[in-house]
């Protein structure tokens, strides 16, 4: 029988811990069905300003460099912000979502903002306001998943 | 300028140039001067709309942290359509503003140009009384959208009726593209047109 704790996943108090009397409050919110409230507070506080920050330093910095293969020249693959063909000896910028580009290309742009050119795939970034928002879109969307999911379950 | 940018747009030029879109007369792209940072773009109205058959002229300006900010277009054709300024060309599309990539090009945003023709946003205006038009006599409005186009990007289909109300005004001594903007901001009543210039 699995344990009270991971039935409702969550972990015991350590010692000395108060519970959080606050996040408590907010799920009670939250699943009293204020969460669209919460939304529109979300999207008064970001939508005036889509435009998603800077990825994070460290994140750009550890991206893989790997060096342009003879079969990349072969292929003409371009750099899809400057357009000019890869040549050998240099070095392509790998994002996570497989795309590449010089260092020299994508750098100006993930200091302006987040998300790779060609897909939009986001990196992280050093704006603690924006992760959680990120956060609270990715909630809403498992939320709305759940309730689709129980309807289904009853209706269904 | 920067090099990144001219150097892109050259290169950018070759593969417009070389696009199947292009070989169909789809859209087209050309240089005002040497420069690189000032060119024209030109793109079909599309089927079954009412801009089919017209060629609507863009003004594109490239600025010089060209690929990471996108290029400033708006129409030099007039044209009524509710993301388009009727009065200075201006255009409301988010890829022009904050949703621009460093990978998107010339030929995409001529493209979606084109495709925010055939589909206008009328809850993200830029042109209010276009929009509301759109919203609540969408039948005026694309005889409206037909009579601008046949008038200023030589599509093909008239609207006669409406081309007869604006030749009424003129002969009367007015402005012909004042009559023309009173007559459709006011759903081609020439008494409520009339009444709107003279005030």
């Amino acid at each position: 029988m699995s344990s009270y704790y991971d039935e409702h996943d969550c972990s015991p108090l350590a010692d000395g811990e108060r519970p959080n009397h606050m996040l408590h409050l907010a799920r009670l919110l939250i699943d009293g069905g204020y969460a669209s409230d919460l939304d529109m507070e979300f999207e008064n506080l970001f939508s005036g300003e889509k435009k998603a920050p800077p990825a994070s330093k460290k994140v750009v910095e550890d991206l893989p460099k790997i060096p342009v293969s003879p079969a990349d020249v072969s292929k003409n693959t371009q750099c899809p912000i400057c357009r000019a063909d890869f040549e050998l000896g240099e070095t392509m910028l790998q994002m996570p979502c497989n795309h590449h580009f010089h260092s020299s290309c994508i750098n100006p742009w993930l200091e302006r903002t987040n998300s790779c050119p060609v897909c939009r795939h986001e990196l992280p970034t050093d704006d603690p306001d924006y992760e959680e928002y990120k956060r609270h879109k990715a909630r809403k969307v498992q939320r709305d998943f759940e309730l689709e999911s129980l309807h289904d379950s009853m209706f269904g | 300028m920067a090099n990144i940018a001219v150097a892109r747009i050259k290169r950018e030029f070759k593969e417009v140039v070389k696009s199947e879109e292009v070989a169909k007369c789809h859209i087209k792209v050309e240089l005002v001067d040497d420069s690189f940072t000032s060119l024209r773009g030109e793109i079909l109205g599309p089927p079954d709309t009412p801009y089919e058959g017209g060629t609507f002229i863009l003004d594109i300006r490239i600025p010089e942290t060209y690929p990471f900010n996108p290029p400033k277009v708006q129409f030099l054709t007039k044209i009524w359509h509710p993301n388009i300024s009727s009065v200075t060309g201006a255009i409301c599309l988010d890829i022009l503003k904050d949703q621009w990539a460093a990978a998107m090009t010339l030929r995409t945003v001529l493209l979606s140009l084109q495709a925010l023709l055939a589909a206008p946003e009328p809850d993200d205006p830029q042109d209010a009384v276009v929009a509301r038009q759109y919203k609540e006599t969408s039948d005026i409005f694309s005889q409206t959208a037909r009579h601008w186009a046949s008038n200023y990007a030589s599509a093909p289909h008239r609207e006669p009726v409406m081309d007869d109300k604006v030749a009424q005004l003129k002969n009367m001594g007015f402005d012909e593209h004042k009559a023309r903007v009173a007559l459709s901001t006011h759903n081609w009543d020439i008494e409520q047109a009339m009444e709107n210039i003279l005030s």
